[in-house]
C-alpha cells in the first residue's frame, strides 16, 4: 500500500447568498454542490459556515474579499466571480505517512497545496462554464441554471487533474507555434480568403497539435477555448482517429485517394448525415458579448475553429461547401507546416542536465515550457515538481519587485530556480548543477537568455 | 450575334492614310521598308504620289518618263534614290532631289536570271533577288552607277523581306526549301534552313516575317486536309548561330484564308470567313510536348471595331461604312492593311482594357498585361475591379500578384547590378538587359490600389489585401518598405485588432525600423501592448539609444542606466533621478558612477554635476 496521498476534492459549490434570506430554507441558496453523497444537512452546514468565514473577514479587509482558509486537513478556496455568486471548493491536503519508533503518524503536506494555484483552477471552473452557458446572472431562471451547472459540472469535476495542476493553471496561457514567416503567411492568407467568400465566419482560428498559430479572437477569451480544445476536445478526437488506425481497413481499393480532414463539431461524416448535429456555442466576452457556433474542422493536424454567428442557420450543404473550400487549401498548408516542425527542437529531445525554463507573456497570454514535456497536465516533468513549485511561490511574490527583478533560490538538493520578470513578461528557470555558485548559475542563465529572449525586449 | 462596343479589343487607326485608289489609270504600291505608297498615274507620267505610312505630311509628288509599266517601286532608305523595277531583268535608279528626278542609270541582273524584286538594305545598298541568287549591289548617286558587291548563288522562287531584321527568307521547291538569308554590311550570309517537314510546301501568303519579343520568327500557316483546323507554327531564330527553331504552335481551330499581323508582340490570326480576329500571346505558358509549345487564343475571337470613312458630298458630307475582312485588303507587317480599291491604309490599335475585359481568367490577364507596353495602368484598374466585388478572389489575386512581384524583383536586380556596376568601371556595360516592360513597385499598389479602397468601408478587405501582397513580397524576397507596413499597422490599430498586429509582428511580418517602433510608440495610448511592441523592436533592432529614453520617460531609470552602460549620460541619469523625488534611486545612481572609473572623474569636473552632489548629501546629511 502507498503511504502516500495525493491532493484530493473534497467538495465544491455554487451558492448565492442573496436567494434566500429566509431561515429553514437555506437549501435554496445553493445552487450547485458537489459531492451529491453529502446530505443537505452537510450542504447547508457547509455552505453556512462559508458564508460566515466570508462576512466575518470583510470586517478587516473590505477591498478584498477572503481568498482561501488553511486547516490542518484541509484547503478552501473561493471565488466571487459574479457579484453575490460564490464559488467554493475545499480540497483534501495530500498525506504522507510517516513511521518514528514504529508508530504511524499521517502528515498533511500543507505546502505542497499552493493557494495561487488552485485559485486558478477554480476560477477555470467558472470561466469554462460562463464560455458554453453564460454568466450565472444570463441564465433564463433560477431552475435553468441549476440544471446546466449540474450537466456542467458533472462532466468537468472528472477532469479537473488537481495532483498535477501547478504554475501553468496560474498563467492559463497559450502555446504558439514557432513558425517561419512564409508558412504563416499563407495561413494568413487561407484565413483571409475563407473569411471573405465566407462572411457568416466572424473570426478563426489555427491550431497546429497543441500549439496556436493563428488567433482572431482577444486572449481573454481565446485562453479559455484553448484550454478546452487542448483539454477536452481535441484529445477525444485524436483517440477516435488512432482507433480507426493510420490506414483504413476495409477500404473500398488501396489507391482510393484518402480523404484527411472532416468536422469534428457538427457533421463529422458528411456523406452519411442527415443533419448538421449538435454544433457547441460559445459565449465570447472581450469586446462586446457575443455568442458564436464554433465549429471546428481538423485535418492531419491541424484545426480550424470556425466562430460563426449565430443567426445563421447552418445546413448540410454549407458544411458541404465549406469542405470542398477548406479540404484541399488547408492539406497543403499542413504539409508546409509539418516540415518546418521537423526541423525544431522539442523540450522532449533536449539532453536532460540542460536548464529547463517557463515563459509567459500576460500581453498575450502565450507561454512556453521546457519544464513540461507536455501541455496535458499528465504531470510529466522534465524537472523536478519542487522546482516547478518554487516558482509559483516566486512568482506571488513578484509585484514587489516592480517592474523588473531576478529571485535566485538554491534548494536543498542543488537545485537552483531563478524567476526573472520584465514588465509584463515572466521568465523561470531550473537547473540542477552539483557544487555550483552563484556566478555559474548566473553565468548559466545568462546564456539562456541570450539565446530564448532574443527578438524582445527584456529588461537588462 | 449582337457584340458590346465594349466587346472589340482591335481597331483600326481612326485617321487612316488615303490615296489614290486602284483603277485603270493607277497602280498602287506599298513599300514596307520605308512604309512609303505610292499611286503611279500612267506609269509615272501622270504623276507619282508618295504617302507615307507614320508621317502624313511627309507626303511627295512627281513625275517620271513612262518606260512601261512599273512592277516595284522603292525609294532609298534616306529617300535620296528611286529605284523602280519596270522589267524582268534590269532595275532603273533615279536621284531624287526631294522634287523632281535628276537623272536616270540602271542596272541589269547577270544573263539568264530573271527578276523577283529588290530591296534596299543600307541607305545606299540594295539587294536584287533573281531566280539564281541574290546580287549585292552599292549605289553610287555622284557616279551614277552601281558598284557589285557580292552574289549569292541560291534557287528562288520567291522570296519575303524583313527590313527591321534584314532577313530574307528565300524559298525555292515550292516553299518547301525555306532559307533565311541575314545581310549585313556589304555582305549576305545564310542561315540554317528552316526544318519543315520534307515535301510540305508552302504559299508566300502564308508565312509571315515577325519580329516577337526582340527575337525574329517566322511565321508559317500549316492549313491541313481533313477535319484538322489550321494551325500557325513559330520558328524563332535564336539557336546557335540564328538557326530557325520550331517552338510555338497556335491552334485555329479554323480553317480557311488567313492573314497575320503582330501587334504589341501579339499575334493576330484574322479569318476571313468568319470575320474575325484570334489573339495570342507566345510568352504565356502553353501546354507542351517539350519541344514545342502550344497555344490557343487568349480571349475570344472578335472582329474589329466597325470604322467608317467620311466622304466630303455635294450637299451634306456622308459616312461610308468600311467593309471589314475585304477580300481587297492586303495586310503588311507588322500591324498594317492596306484597302487599295478604297485607297486606305490603317494601323491596327490594340485596345488592352477591352481585351483585358474579354480575358475571364485574372491570371492570364496579367501575364498579357505585363507584357505590353501600356499594360500598367490597365492591370492596377484590371487589379481594382476585382478588388472590388463583394467577394473579391483572393486566390487569383494572390497569383496575380505573385505575377507582378515576379517582374519587380526581376526588375530590383537589374537596378541593383546597374548601380553596383557603374561606378566601378564606367566602359562596362552589363549586356543591354532590357528592363520590364511594366514593373509596378510598392508604390503603384500603395497609390493606385491601397489609397483608392475605402478607408472606412473596406478596413478589413484591405488588411487582407496587405496581407496577399505581403505574402507574394516575401514569396519573392522582396522586403516590404515602410508605407506598405505603416499601412498595416494602422489598419490593424484603427479595427482595433492589437492581438493580431502581436501575431504579426511575432512572427516577422512586419519590417523593424525605428520609424515603425516610434509609430507602434504612439499607439500606447489605443493598447498598453504597444509600448512592448515597440520596445521588442528597437530591442531587435539594437537601438539602444531610443530604449534609453523610453525608459527614462517612463522613469525606469536603473533600466536604462544598465542599457546606456558606459554611454550614460550622467546629468540625465542624476536629473531623471532627482526628479523622482526617490532618494534610494538617486543614492544608487550617484553611487554608480562614483565608483565607476570611467565616470568618477567626470563626477568631479563638472559642475552642472554639483547640484545633484549637493542634493545627496543634503538628504543623507554627508
Amino acid at each position: 500500500m502507498s503511504n502516500k496521498t495525493d491532493v484530493g476534492l473534497k467538495n465544491l459549490f455554487v451558492f448565492n447568498s442573496l436567494l434566500n434570506l429566509k431561515e429553514g430554507e437555506e437549501l435554496k441558496k445553493i445552487l450547485y454542490y458537489y459531492p451529491i453523497t453529502d446530505n443537505t444537512d452537510i450542504q447547508i452546514k457547509n455552505v453556512g459556515l462559508v458564508e460566515g468565514i466570508i462576512q466575518f473577514t470583510e470586517t478587516f479587509k473590505p477591498n478584498s474579499s477572503v481568498g482561501s482558509l488553511h486547516t490542518n486537513k484541509t484547503r478552501q478556496l473561493y471565488f466571487q466571480p459574479e457579484k453575490d455568486y460564490w464559488m467554493v471548493m475545499t480540497l483534501y491536503l495530500p498525506t504522507v505517512i510517516k513511521t518514528k519508533d514504529n508508530v504511524q503518524t499521517v502528515e498533511h503536506l500543507e505546502n505542497d497545496v499552493q493557494d495561487s494555484v488552485y485559485e486558478a483552477v477554480l476560477k477555470q471552473a467558472y470561466f469554462m462554464y460562463r464560455l458554453f452557458w453564460g454568466t450565472f446572472e444570463s441564465a433564463k431562471d433560477i431552475g435553468t441554471l441549476k440544471m446546466t451547472l449540474e450537466i456542467f459540472y458533472k462532466a468537468y469535476i472528472k477532469s479537473l487533474k488537481l495532483a498535477n495542476s501547478d504554475i501553468l493553471n496560474i498563467f492559463s496561457g497559450i502555446q504558439y507555434l514557432p513558425l517561419d514567416k512564409q508558412t504563416f503567411l499563407k495561413v494568413q492568407c487561407f484565413i483571409n480568403f475563407m473569411e471573405l467568400t465566407y462572411p457568416m465566419i466572424e473570426h478563426t482560428a489555427f491550431l497546429y497539435n497543441d500549439h496556436l498559430i493563428w488567433s482572431g479572437i482577444e486572449p481573454s477569451d481565446m485562453q479559455v477555448i484553448y484550454q478546452y480544445l487542448i483539454g477536452t476536445l481535441l484529445p477525444a478526437n485524436i483517440e477516435t482517429e488512432l482507433q480507426g488506425g493510420s490506414m483504413p481497413r476495409n477500404a473500398a481499393s488501396p489507391f482510393a485517394a484518402l480523404r484527411h480532414g472532416r468536422f469534428i463539431t457538427g457533421p463529422s461524416n458528411l456523406k452519411l448525415a442527415k443533419t448538421v448535429g449538435k454544433i457547441p456555442k460559445v459565449h465570447l466576452f472581450s469586446g462586446e458579448k457575443q455568442e458564436y457556433f464554433l465549429v471546428v474542422y481538423r485535418a492531419l493536424s491541424a484545426s480550424v475553429c470556425l466562430f460563426i454567428k449565430c443567426d445563421v442557420e447552418l445546413t448540410l450543404d454549407q458544411f458541404k461547401e465549406l469542405d470542398e473550400f477548406i479540404n484541399p487549401k488547408l492539406i497543403s498548408i499542413v504539409s508546409d507546416i509539418a516540415e518546418y516542425c521537423s526541423k525544431q527542437v522539442t523540450p522532449s529531445n533536449l539532453p536532460d542536465s540542460s536548464p529547463r525554463f517557463i515563459y509567459f507573456n500576460k500581453m498575450n497570454l502565450a507561454y512556453k515550457s521546457t519544464a513540461h514535456l507536455d501541455n496535458k497536465q499528465t504531470g510529466n516533468l522534465a524537472c523536478n515538481k519542487e522546482s516547478v513549485r518554487i516558482m509559483a511561490d516566486m512568482r506571488t511574490k513578484n509585484p514587489l519587485l516592480g517592474y523588473c527583478g531576478e529571485t535566485i533560490v538554491k534548494t536543498m538538493n542543488d537545485f537552483w530556480v531563478v524567476g526573472k520578470i520584465s514588465d509584463a513578461r515572466e521568465f523561470y528557470i531550473a537547473l540542477q548543477q552539483k557544487n555550483a555558485t552563484l556566478i555559474d548559475v548566473s553565468a548559466e542563465v545568462k546564456k539562456l537568455c541570450d539565446n530564448e529572449l532574443k527578438g524582445i525586449f527584456f529588461h537588462p | 450575334m449582337s457584340e458590346l462596343l465594349t466587346d472589340y479589343y482591335l481597331e483600326l487607326s481612326s485617321r487612316p492614310v488615303r490615296f489614290e485608289a486602284v483603277n485603270q489609270l493607277t497602280n498602287v504600291f506599298f513599300d514596307d521598308s520605308n512604309y512609303d505608297v505610292f499611286a503611279v498615274r500612267s506609269g509615272g507620267v501622270m504623276g507619282v504620289v508618295v504617302k507615307n505610312a507614320h508621317n502624313e505630311e511627309k507626303s511627295l509628288n512627281f513625275r517620271m518618263e513612262d518606260h512601261g509599266p512599273v512592277l516595284s517601286i522603292k525609294f532609298s532608305l534616306d529617300h535620296k534614290v528611286l529605284a523602280v523595277q519596270r522589267t524582268n531583268n534590269s532595275v532603273e535608279f533615279m536621284n531624287f532631289n526631294d522634287t523632281s528626278i535628276d537623272c536616270e542609270y540602271s542596272q541589269s541582273c547577270k544573263k539568264n536570271s530573271n527578276i523577283l524584286g529588290f530591296v534596299w538594305l543600307h541607305i545606299n545598298e540594295v539587294a536584287i533577288m533573281t531566280d539564281h541568287g541574290v546580287e549585292l549591289y552599292l549605289v553610287i548617286p555622284e557616279k551614277k552607277s552601281l558598284k557589285h558587291l557580292k552574289t549569292l548563288s541560291a534557287n528562288i522562287q520567291w522570296f519575303i523581306w524583313c527590313s527591321l531584321n534584314k532577313i530574307a527568307l528565300l524559298a525555292s521547291a515550292h516553299g518547301s526549301q525555306l532559307q533565311p538569308v541575314s545581310f549585313k554590311q556589304g555582305s549576305v550570309v545564310k542561315l540554317p534552313k528552316v526544318e519543315t517537314e520534307p515535301g510540305r510546301m508552302a504559299l508566300e501568303r502564308d508565312v509571315t516575317l515577325a519580329t516577337l519579343y526582340d527575337v525574329p520568327a517566322i511565321l508559317i500557316l500549316r492549313h491541313q486536309s481533313g477535319p484538322q483546323t489550321a494551325e500557325v507554327h513559330v520558328h524563332t531564330l535564336n539557336g546557335p548561330g540564328q538557326s530557325p527553331i520550331k517552338t510555338h504552335i497556335l491552334k485555329l481551330a479554323l480553317s480557311g484564308r488567313f492573314a497575320i499581323n503582330v501587334v504589341d508582340d501579339l499575334i493576330l490570326v484574322h479569318h476571313q470567313a468568319s470575320r474575325s480576329s484570334q489573339i495570342f500571346d507566345i510568352a504565356l505558358p502553353g501546354e507542351s510536348d517539350g519541344n514545342v509549345k502550344y497555344h490557343t487564343p487568349i480571349a475570344p475571337a472578335r472582329s474589329f471595331r466597325p470604322t467608317s470613312l467620311p466622304l466630303p458630298g455635294i450637299v451634306e458630307d456622308q459616312t461610308h461604312i468600311c467593309e471589314l475582312y475585304s477580300p481587297n485588303w492586303v495586310v503588311f507587317q507588322p500591324n498594317i492593311i492596306i484597302d487599295a480599291k478604297l485607297g486606305c491604309l490603317w494601323h491596327i490599335k490594340l485596345c488592352l482594357p477591352e481585351l483585358c475585359n474579354q480575358i475571364s481568367d485574372l491570371n492570364v490577364c496579367t501575364q498579357v498585361a505585363l507584357k505590353r507596353r501600356d499594360g500598367k495602368d490597365v492591370l492596377l484598374k484590371v487589379l481594382l475591379d476585382n478588388i472590388n466585388q463583394p467577394k473579391p478572389p483572393l486566390d487569383k489575386l494572390q497569383e496575380s500578384l505573385n505575377h507582378i512581384n515576379s517582374v519587380y524583383r526581376d526588375w530590383l536586380e537589374i537596378e541593383l547590378q546597374n548601380l553596383s556596376a557603374a561606378p566601378v568601371n564606367a566602359s562596362f556595360s552589363p549586356k543591354s538587359i532590357t528592363p520590364p516592360r511594366v514593373v509596378i513597385d510598392q508604390n503603384d499598389i500603395y497609390n493606385e490600389i491601397f489609397q483608392k479602397l475605402d478607408s472606412n468601408k473596406d478596413l478589413r478587405k484591405t488588411e487582407c489585401l496587405i496581407i496577399s501582397y505581403m505574402t507574394s513580397l516575401s514569396e519573392y524576397s522582396i522586403p516590404p518598405q515602410h508605407i506598405i507596413n505603416e499601412l498595416l499597422i494602422i489598419n490593424l490599430a484603427r479595427q482595433k485588432k492589437f492581438t493580431m498586429l502581436q501575431q504579426y509582428l511575432q512572427y516577422g511580418i512586419i519590417s523593424n525600423t525605428k520609424a515603425l517602433a516610434c509609430l507602434l510608440l504612439s499607439l500606447g495610448n489605443m493598447h498598453p501592448s504597444a509600448l512592448q511592441m515597440a520596445l521588442d523592436m528597437l530591442a531587435r533592432i539594437g537601438a539602444k539609444d531610443e530604449i534609453q529614453e523610453i525608459l527614462l520617460s517612463e522613469n525606469k531609470i536603473i533600466s536604462a542606466l544598465k542599457i546606456a552602460e558606459d554611454g550614460a549620460n550622467p546629468r540625465k541619469f542624476l536629473s531623471a533621478a532627482s526628479k523622482s523625488e526617490d532618494s534610494t534611486l538617486l543614492h544608487s545612481i550617484l553611487v554608480h558612477f562614483r565608483n565607476n572609473a570611467h565616470f568618477a572623474n567626470t563626477l568631479k569636473k563638472d559642475e552642472r554635476l554639483m547640484n545633484f552632489v549637493q542634493e545627496y548629501n543634503s538628504i543623507f546629511n554627508i
